[in-house]
């Protein structure tokens, strides 16, 4: 178990390593003086110095990417170049819409798609599973950036019964929660869908394995063999989907913050890159790129918790 | 009492197994029973055919502007309406069909082709390669798409070679990884182990014996990966990272119609309807083959 | 007395693409209190249908359409589902056939059996647990109180069919239903479930139905025996009346074909010709017609009468009564009823001198992790070594047979020699050349001379290749091209006897045994000196075992080939191999001529082995279980001896000393310290090592 966690661990890592390195020379790509192409031509050749001794610019490229690389590790993401502020402090300040955002997100969307996915396995071929099947499809098929538009034209400009722009109040929750429909909604719609296929697929699997007839010799009532036996093992490769899924619904929650003007973590990478900040855009990807490491590591943990196979071979 | 000679006793017993043309037409009307798979098949073809014969097919030149008719809603003249500049917007759909046309065959026969050999080299290949591979593999899935167009845009600004360029590179690890998994539990079947003992060549093997029977997966795959292509340019264009003004793509389109979706709301509904005609069509294409053709996948037993 | 189960004229079709398969036809049996009951038949007999059915779990696409099973005078099939509900795994339970897939991975076996107990809302969940232990404890499960709170991947296979029939039993049944409780398991661990299931039904006085294949089981276990062929009951009756005196020609060519109860040495095997016929249009008259040698013309037309012995049995056939009745029918025992064909040329075999194959002190190894892990975590052996110090020798002309169980290291051995798998030392020689470890490219000139026949006679043929590519491919891969592919095609057809239709097939078209004869025309495509068989007879049904092994032995008469042929099934190489070597954990504990191994095995394994197969006769059921325990895992090797764990005349000796080989008289060789019957055979130290 400790193995296995040193392993996932340092392959975290290695994968955090090889992304830092990508952005770093992507950054070295560009044609130009680095620190000229960061802020823009019409910086005065002073901030432009300045800068240059900020991010050790004058220093060889593979000690500038030590440098960036030791000060990641420990938490310093550099400084904003407008603002001279903190990254980690700005990201930390943003960081928490993204994610109230995703889970209520996720969380709808597991809480609906779920339960679907079994009924339609459960009844296969009846009207149920049909409509589901549809919806869902249908559901994967919308892209959520259009999905957020129009939900606006609809929820917001036409029928006016809910908040269009921004993340509400800060301190009003009510406000906050009711700004927080609408994305929830744009980011989780095409997840219902996705989970209700994968949990109906994996069920049926499951549902004509032997040890269900087995179950069912055994006089074991239909609810216990759905819910007790059958879902517990098909909702692991589910599990295994929503982690690999994830790097999706970070990328549908950029565009909801986007287009709701929501001050997420989204929200502040595309407004950099608008700006062409760099060590906030930098700063920004890191973070979110972990953030997906982090859910991919605990997918694989909980699974590894569910199922004794795995537990043991770890 | 005698005793028949066997050769003369001629029980009827009809041929118990198929043959391959019986089974081809069987999946053949199998495909044609299965209501989705027909309306995906219609709307891919009409999705192929409108970007194609865009230039004959659309009433106006899409660029051409007509300020007096500027922001009309649909009409006769303009069945979707005209847009800020009074370019007609159903006009631009159909060219921005084109767009979304070249970078999903582009973007999904690159990436298919490169994960292909990618996934074989990981799953036939030493260890050391494999775990190479995946790291790569993972180090690419863990950018979001559109964090990686975010921070590559942020460098070198927007064009639509960078979207086909980011579309492939985010597109070929899962196209590895399926391969490789293939590639992996193939490897141990009997079947190649016979191939091996019989002295087959790894070439041999992998293009003889593992291409046949990844590639049936590997197509459906890119059927349900043209939706998420053909998304992620529109979304990009619409972020204003894609395609640029003024070459009409669905992207490019929204972007303008949300400008004014106070004033024109018919523009970013119309906007919308053939990127979702064409998500759902491959989506309900991919999902048809693949319950006809993974039978573990399909309805029922 | 009542019947505990009566089956009346049962018919259950299955919905197709293709139509109806009648798959069980007017099946009647009764099952009498406390009786075991066996239904024995090949593959398509319908026999687990019938297990199915009485359960009332068929698939969704089968439909009952007529008849009545009663159980206690009461017809299942119209119950309500609640009242299914109460009895199965109540009053009815089942014993299943593979223990890897039928048990709930993410569950343990605690959680399990209480689960099976949801219905005594009077007991807490502690004496649930505590019935559980108690149930395991029974069926022979060590240390059960530790082992209730594991999951079924813990259990080695043996440990998961005893719990199968913990779980089975755990209601106290009345009805025990089996279905194939052997076919999953390695031949000593069958005789311990056999042994178990004798048990448990003596204690508890359930009735017992098991369905099996295997005849050897049904005379060791059961009392009385139902026959199905091709959904439906052929003969039914008293186990001894059915082995011994069996009226319907099938059950008469079934027993014949029996390896196990062939005494003599033979070349050929007897076979039933033919295939079963297609139940989506059963043919009129007897089901059996097609295939049986003493058809008549009524037979194809008429429906066979039912004739009854008197005691409860009865057969359906011409032969018996009406115009078609034989007095002579049945012949007695020793006669042969079924086809076995001309006797191979067996006489002029000729066995050379020089070895074609020969493998010396061979040994593989496979790593149990990374060589950089294994430092981190400081093991210092990270490999288990699946053959160790292997020797054997492979003549021209001649068959040697490697038997062994699961894990024994058999297939790693044959496939080290191909070199499929790399090995760790010895030597490999082919016609005098050292082969071990060549490069692919220096050894695949070698590969047309040695060739391999792979153990899944379906899966090992790629699957997307007609059957003319297939057969034709070893030329391509050796760039064989002044030979016209088609013609090439056809003749290696006609060599192993493969209908010319079937070229344009693909492998899942084929039958098992058809595949086999394609495996084996791509084998001997390029001619080949050595032919290495991986179980030639698995996955195939004892009717066409035998035609694949005449088959054998007359391209080896007609090409002088040398023949290795792994096997876990002693019975069936015994027949046909010249030297028999036997092998355990990786090693090879004894080798020699095939009769004498068999008549008078040196080593404890071998005895237990030969004694281990059940004897398709009820009049020579074993009152004791030779061996216990299973094969351990390659990673706890014990001390000393491989065997000493299980064997039953282990000495200290054992323990501490690993048995060197020893070559005793006549060209045998053993490993084995105090060998049987050791006092007649001279001895001399042999290779030691």
């Amino acid at each position: 178990m400790i193995a296995y966690l040193t392993k996932r661990l340092g392959l975290s890592v290695a994968v955090v390593f090889l992304v830092v390195l990508m952005l770093f020379s992507l950054l070295q790509l560009i044609p130009g003086d680095p620190a000229t192409v960061a802020l823009g031509p019409r910086a005065t050749p002073e901030a432009v110095a300045r800068y240059a001794e900020k991010m050790h610019l004058n220093a060889p490229v593979w000690q500038q990417f030590l440098i960036y690389a030791g000060n990641a590790a420990t938490g310093d993401l550099g400084i904003d170049v407008f603002s001279e502020r903190a990254v980690t402090t700005i990201i930390l300040e943003r960081i928490g819409f993204t994610l109230a955002l995703i889970f209520a997100a996720m969380g709808w969307a597991m809480l609906l798609g779920i339960p679907l996915g079994c009924l339609a396995a459960v009844k296969p071929n009846t009207w149920v599973d049909r409509i589901t099947g549809v919806l869902s499809v249908g559901t994967i098929a919308v892209p959520s950036f259009l999905v957020s538009i129009w939900a606006i034209l609809i929820f917001a400009v036409n029928l006016r019964w809910l908040p269009a722009i921004g993340a509400g109040e800060p301190g009003d929750t009510a406000d906050q929660l009711t700004h927080l429909i609408l994305p929830a909604f744009a980011v989780g719609l095409s997840w219902v869908g996705y989970l209700a296929r994968m949990v109906r697929a994996s069920m049926l699997e499951v549902m004509g394995e032997t040890y269900i007839r087995s179950a069912r010799a055994f006089g074991l009532t239909q609810r216990r063999i759905v819910f007790g036996y059958a879902l517990r093992v098909a909702i692991l490769p589910t599990i295994t989907l929503i982690g690999m899924g994830f790097g999706g619904l970070i990328s549908a929650a950029v565009f909801a913050e986007i287009i709701f003007a929501r001050p997420g973590l989204g929200k502040l990478i595309f407004d950099s890159v608008m700006a062409r900040n760099f060590p906030i855009v930098q700063g920004g990807v890191l973070v979110a790129t972990s953030l997906y490491l982090v859910v991919v590591l605990f997918s694989d943990l909980l699974i590894a918790w569910i199922d004794p196979r795995v537990r043991d071979s770890l | 009492m005698s005793v028949i000679p066997s050769e003369v006793i001629i029980v009827k017993a009809p041929d118990i197994r198929e043959s391959a043309a019986r089974e081809r037409r069987e999946k053949l009307s199998a495909f044609l029973r299965n209501w989705q798979g027909v309306v995906g098949l219609v709307l891919v073809v009409l999705f192929f055919v409108s970007a194609i014969f865009a230039p004959w097919i659309a009433p106006y030149e899409p660029n051409t502007m007509d300020i007096p008719a500027r922001l009309s809603p649909p009409v006769w003249d303009h069945i979707a309406g005209t847009d800020q500049l009074g370019r007609d917007t159903f006009s631009r759909l159909l060219y921005g069909g084109r767009v979304a046309l070249k970078i999903a065959v582009i973007g999904v026969s690159v990436s298919l082709a490169i994960g292909l050999l990618l996934g074989m080299i990981a799953g036939l290949g030493p260890r050391w390669l494999d775990n190479l591979l995946l790291l790569l593999f993972d180090a690419v899935r863990a950018f979001p798409t559109i964090i990686l167009a975010l921070a590559t845009v942020a460098l070198t600004g927007p064009s639509m070679e960078m979207v086909l360029a980011i579309v492939i590179i985010t597109s070929i690890p899962q196209y590895a990884r399926v391969t490789r998994t293939a590639t992996m539990s193939l490897r141990n079947t009997e079947f190649i182990q016979a191939e091996r003992s019989l002295g087959a060549s790894t070439i041999r093997i992998l293009w003889h014996h593992i291409l046949p029977n990844v590639i049936g997966p590997l197509l459906i795959l890119a059927a349900m990966d043209v939706p998420v292509v053909v998304s992620v340019e529109a979304g990009l264009s619409f972020l204003g990272l894609g395609v640029l003004p003024p070459t009409a793509s669905w992207g490019t389109i929204l972007n303008e119609g949300y400008l004014v979706i106070r004033d024109a709301p018919w523009m970013v509904v119309a906007a919308g309807i053939p990127l979702i005609l064409t998500t759902l069509g491959f989506t309900f294409l991919g999902e048809a083959l693949r319950d006809i053709f993974d039978p573990r996948m399909g309805r029922g037993r | 007395m009542d019947p505990v189960l009566e089956v009346r004229d049962l018919s259950v079709e299955f919905r197709t693409a293709r139509g109806r398969i009648k798959a069980l036809r007017n099946v009647s049996f009764s099952v009498q209190p406390g009786r075991i009951v066996g239904i024995v038949g090949e593959s398509g007999s319908g026999k687990s249908t019938v297990l199915w059915s009485i359960l009332d779990l068929l698939a969704g696409n089968a439909i009952v359409t007529g008849g009545q099973i009663r159980f206690e005078d009461r017809d299942m099939l119209t119950r309500s589902t609640q009242e299914m509900l109460a009895l199965r795994g109540e009053d009815v339970s089942v014993v299943f056939q593979d223990p890897m897939t039928s048990q709930i991975p993410v569950l343990t076996y605690a959680r399990q059996m209480r689960d099976i107990l949801y219905r005594r809302r009077g007991l807490g969940k502690a004496r649930k647990r505590e019935m559980s232990v108690e149930m395991l404890d029974k069926v022979g499960i060590p240390d059960p109180d530790m082992r209730v709170d594991q999951y079924p991947h813990n259990f080695s296979g043996g440990m998961r069919q005893r719990a199968g029939i913990a779980m089975a039993m755990l209601t106290g049944p009345r009805l025990l239903l089996a279905d194939e409780p052997t076919t999953a398991l390695d031949v000593t661990m069958e005789a311990q479930i056999i042994h178990l299931l004798r048990e448990m039904q003596r204690e508890t006085e359930a009735t017992v139905v098991v369905v099996s294949h295997n005849l050897g089981l049904i005379a060791e276990l059961c009392d009385e025996v139902v026959v199905m062929y091709a959904g439906e009951v052929v003969e039914a009756g008293d186990v001894r009346d059915i082995f011994h005196h069996a009226q319907h020609p099938y059950t008469r060519a079934l027993l014949e074909c029996d390896p196990a109860r062939i005494e003599e040495k033979s070349h050929r095997l007897p076979v039933i010709p033919g295939d079963i016929p297609d139940l989506v249009q059963p043919p009129q008259g007897c089901i059996f017609a097609a295939r049986c040698q003493r058809v008549m013309p009524r037979c194809l037309t008429e429906a066979p009468p039912l004739v009854e012995d008197g005691q409860g049995g009865y057969a359906r056939c011409h032969l018996l009564a009406g115009p078609g009745h034989d007095v002579n029918w049945p012949p007695p025992p020793e006669v042969l009823t079924v086809a076995r064909g001309a006797p191979a040329t067996t006489g002029a075999k000729a066995v050379s001198s020089e070895p074609l194959l020969e493998i010396a002190d061979l040994n593989v190894q496979f790593n149990t992790m990374g060589p950089v892990w294994a430092k981190v975590r400081g093991v210092k052996q990270p490999w288990v070594t699946a053959v160790v110090d292997a020797s054997i020798k492979v003549h021209a002309g001649e068959t040697v047979g490697l038997v062994g169980e699961s894990g024994s290291g058999k297939t790693t051995l044959a496939r080290a020699a191909l070199n499929l798998v790399g090995s760790q030392g010895g030597s490999v020689r082919f016609e005098g050349q050292d082969i071990r470890g060549m490069a692919e490219a220096a050894f695949k000139p070698f590969r047309r001379d040695m060739v391999m026949m792979f153990q899944d006679p379906v899966g090992s043929l790629s699957p997307r290749k007609s059957v003319r590519a297939l057969i034709t491919e070893p030329m391509k891969i050796h760039g064989i091209r002044n030979v016209d592919p088609d013609h090439e095609a056809e003749r290696l057809a006609d060599m192993v006897r493969l209908p010319k239709a079937l070229l344009s097939r693909y492998p899942h078209e084929l039958s098992g045994g058809q595949a086999r004869r394609v495996g084996a025309a791509r084998a001997l495509a390029l001619n080949p000196k050595l032919v290495i068989a991986d179980e030639p007879t698995a996955g195939l049904d004892v009717s066409v075992q035998g035609e694949i092994l005449n088959l054998m032995a007359e391209l080896q008469a007609e090409h002088g080939l040398g023949y290795l042929i792994i096997t876990h099934n002693l019975p069936v190489v015994r027949h046909i191999s010249d030297r028999l070597a036997i092998m355990y954990l990786g090693r090879i504990v004894e080798e020699g001529p095939a009769d004498e191994v068999f008549a008078a095995p040196l080593h404890p394994y071998t005895e237990t082995l030969v004694r281990g197969v059940p004897q398709p006769d009820p009049d020579r059921r074993r009152t004791h279980v030779v061996v216990k325990g299973e094969v351990p895992s390659l990673l706890n090797r014990p001390r000393g001896c491989d065997f000493v764990s299980r064997c039953p005349h282990a000495r200290a000796l054992c323990h501490q000393v690993v048995p060197p080989h020893v070559t005793a008289g006549h060209r045998r060789t053993h490993a084995c310290h105090f060998p049987l019957g050791a006092a007649s055979i001279p001895e001399k130290e042999g290779s030691s090592r």
